[in-house]
């Protein structure tokens, strides 16, 4: 063990000796797999970093939340059908479901935005209609002002809550809780300014108007059978299967569904957004991590060609070597170490210059504030550059151990 | 005649000390349908602190003689003890723990290392017997001393004369201590001078008591030696002592 520990260590130092003294042949030798690992450590920290910053945003925007809506099958569509859900079937969940910590109700007046206007300027907007509850549902805060209360919605009062985008768009000086806008015609007052939430796949998350669910039903002629979607927030531990059991229950009984029809609504959550695009970045991983793998395999080649004309090249060196008293065991070694190095060097180079294109690239690209490398990453190409050394070191070092030292001493 | 009696006469009289003893070995090639032998039943003893000259014509049989003398090679058939160790059935790796141990080989174009200073050209041998690098740097430095170039220890092979660089090439055959220091052509590649320089190093070695086989096509070499084996178509044709 001590000795074979040895060979390894003199191995290295003939290797190192090898490769300094050919810097500028090593270095073209190895770019196969400076360029390759490079490729994937940029590959998977671009992947990275853009699935955990939207995760984060997704996270943000509370993934816990389910959203209920009315959902209509391709064919249906096609001959001019369309399900919804009611406010009834909102009021027929509302403290019927175990396991809610709060349920919410929203719909779209004016399914084509609205507009809005304050003073002379005016901006196109979406309006939703909701209650009370919908901000503990979502979680929305107001940095100024507050959120719609219990009685703006059985009161129909004629009142907005506003995204921060509003606020910059109408150009409103001062505070701009208690001013007046006119939303299509009708004038509402402001009771407060949502927290900023920033951008979500480049859409603005800034850009709506909140007013009370009653009111704008009113406003659009109690057209109760109007589409809202519901959203509710589970409890935490929740068994979240057991209460999409008991929702579907009962919305299928009171929309008449029989036991072949399929559901006409559907459960829409961010965890599911979450782990379709984490399908999406896994499979581009894997197919930039195939085509990398042959760029490796390329560089492999590479070693193992100037490590054959190394041998060549010294085989008088060899020759002396065996005629000194090297076993052939330890001209392996020494050979198959030199090929290690030669190959790991290229391999810490493409992690270094991976590095840096990851970096420059998370600069160029908007949204991607930072990237991420994760160690699995950088272990995964500093073994298989390590195994492809081994790999393709092993015909040359086979090579050169197996040399007659007679013939080796002879040649010229 | 006679130079088969005194090859004989030596083989048993030497017997006891010898530290090589080669008993009817023969070397043969395959050569198209017929065989090449290289060396026809030779029979020799070299006894410890012996200072021999392996000469003759090219095609002789000397080069070979040397590569089995160095444990380079195995012979077809007949016995080789080397420092009482039969050298017929070992393996290649053990072949080459034996040169390490036993044989300190210098050659005609030095062999040196070219990208590694003379001190760690001597050293490198004792890196195959896996010692220490302090005391590695301790042998080498004091091979060196013994040559004469206990200041040359940091210069590259290109930075030394052709008479330096084989001097260098004898410290690295020394360091070991081996039985036999065992030169091919030593001189072959050096100018009169260095040679007669090289050369009186060699009988220093042997005065100090090493053994010296040298393997020579010239006379003036030759005649340093105290014993001369004359080798003529894979035999041997003379075996005369100098002296």
């Amino acid at each position: 063990m001590y000795k074979n520990l040895l060979a390894v260590y003199e191995g290295s130092m003939a290797a190192f000796h090898a490769i300094r003294a050919h810097a500028m042949r090593s270095t073209l030798t190895t770019l196969g797999i400076i360029i390759g690992v490079a490729a994937v450590i940029a590959v998977v920290a671009i992947m990275q970093g853009l699935t955990h910053s939207i995760t984060k945003q997704l996270d943000d925007l509370g993934s816990d939340v389910v959203t209920i809506t009315a959902h209509t099958n391709r064919e249906d569509m096609l001959l001019g059908f369309e399900n919804t859900l009611s406010y009834h079937d909102f009021e027929s969940l509302k403290g019927k479901v175990e396991g809610l910590e709060d349920i919410s109700v929203s719909m779209k007046a004016f399914s084509f935005g609205a507009s809005v206007q304050y003073g002379r300027n005016v901006t196109q907007t979406q309006i939703i209609g909701t209650d009370s509850a919908y901000q503990r549902v979502i979680r929305i805060f107001p940095e100024a002002g507050r959120f719609l209360s219990e009685s703006d919605d059985l009161r129909r009062r004629r009142v907005a809550f506003v995204g921060a985008t509003i606020v910059k768009e109408l150009n409103i000086e001062g505070n701009p809780v208690g001013e007046f806008i006119s939303l299509n015609g009708e004038w509402f007052r402001i009771i407060g300014i949502a927290e900023k939430q920033g951008t979500l796949f480049g859409f603005d998350q800034d850009n709506y108007i909140i007013a009370p669910f009653g009111t704008l039903k009113s406003l659009s002629g109690e057209q109760v059978t109007r589409n809202v979607d519901i959203m509710y927030r589970p409890k935490r531990d929740a068994d979240e299967e057991k209460i999409k059991q008991q929702i579907s229950l009962i919305l299928r009984k009171r929309h008449n569904l029989t036991e072949d029809d399929p559901d006409d609504f559907e459960f829409v959550s961010a965890e599911r957004t979450k782990s379709q695009f984490k399908a999406i970045t896994t499979s581009v991983t894997l197919v930039a991590g195939g085509v990398v793998g042959i760029s490796l395999l390329v560089g492999g080649i590479g070693v193992m060609n100037i490590m054959l004309v190394s041998v060549t090249e010294r085989t008088r060196e060899i020759g002396t070597q065996k005629a000194l008293g090297a076993t052939p065991g330890f001209i392996m070694t020494q050979f198959l170490i030199e090929a290690l190095v030669l190959s790991l060097f290229g391999g810490i180079l493409g992690l270094l210059l991976g590095y840096g294109v990851a970096a420059m690239l998370a600069l160029m690209i908007p949204g991607l504030s930072d990237t991420l490398v994760p160690a699995w990453a950088i272990l995964l190409s500093l073994g298989f550059t390590t195994a492809i050394g081994v790999l393709f070191g092993l015909a040359p070092a086979m090579k050169a151990a197996k040399l007659n030292p007679i013939d080796a001493l002879r040649y010229e | 005649m006679l130079a088969h009696q005194s090859a004989r006469s030596s083989a048993s009289t030497g017997a006891n000390n010898a530290i090589i003893s080669l008993r009817n070995i023969v070397k043969s090639y395959p050569c198209g349908e017929e065989t090449f032998y290289a060396l026809k039943d030779i029979n020799l003893d070299i006894s410890k602190n012996d200072y021999v000259a392996i000469v003759g014509p090219s095609g002789s049989g000397k080069s070979t003689l040397m590569n089995l003398l160095g444990c380079l090679d195995t012979p077809c058939a007949g016995k080789y003890l080397l420092a009482n160790k039969a050298i017929e059935d070992l393996r290649e790796a053990e072949l080459a723990q034996l040169r390490n141990r036993s044989v300190g080989f210098i050659f005609q174009s030095f062999n040196l290392l070219p990208r590694a200073t003379a001190l760690t050209n001597v050293m490198q041998p004792l890196v195959y017997r896996f010692i220490p690098l302090k005391k590695r740097l301790a042998m080498a430095t004091e091979a060196l001393e013994r040559v004469g170039l206990k200041n040359k220890t940091q210069h590259f092979p290109n930075q030394l004369s052709g008479g330096q660089r084989q001097r260098v090439a004898i410290a690295r055959a020394l360091v070991t201590q081996p039985d036999i220091l065992l030169g091919d052509e030593p001189t072959g590649n050096l100018d009169s001078q260095t040679t007669q320089e090289v050369m009186s190093l060699f009988d220093e070695l042997h005065n100090e008591g090493h053994t010296i086989v040298l393997i020579t096509h010239e006379q003036e070499i030759a005649d340093h030696c105290q014993r001369v084996i004359r080798l003529v178509d894979g035999q041997i044709h003379s075996d005369l002592r100098n002296h």
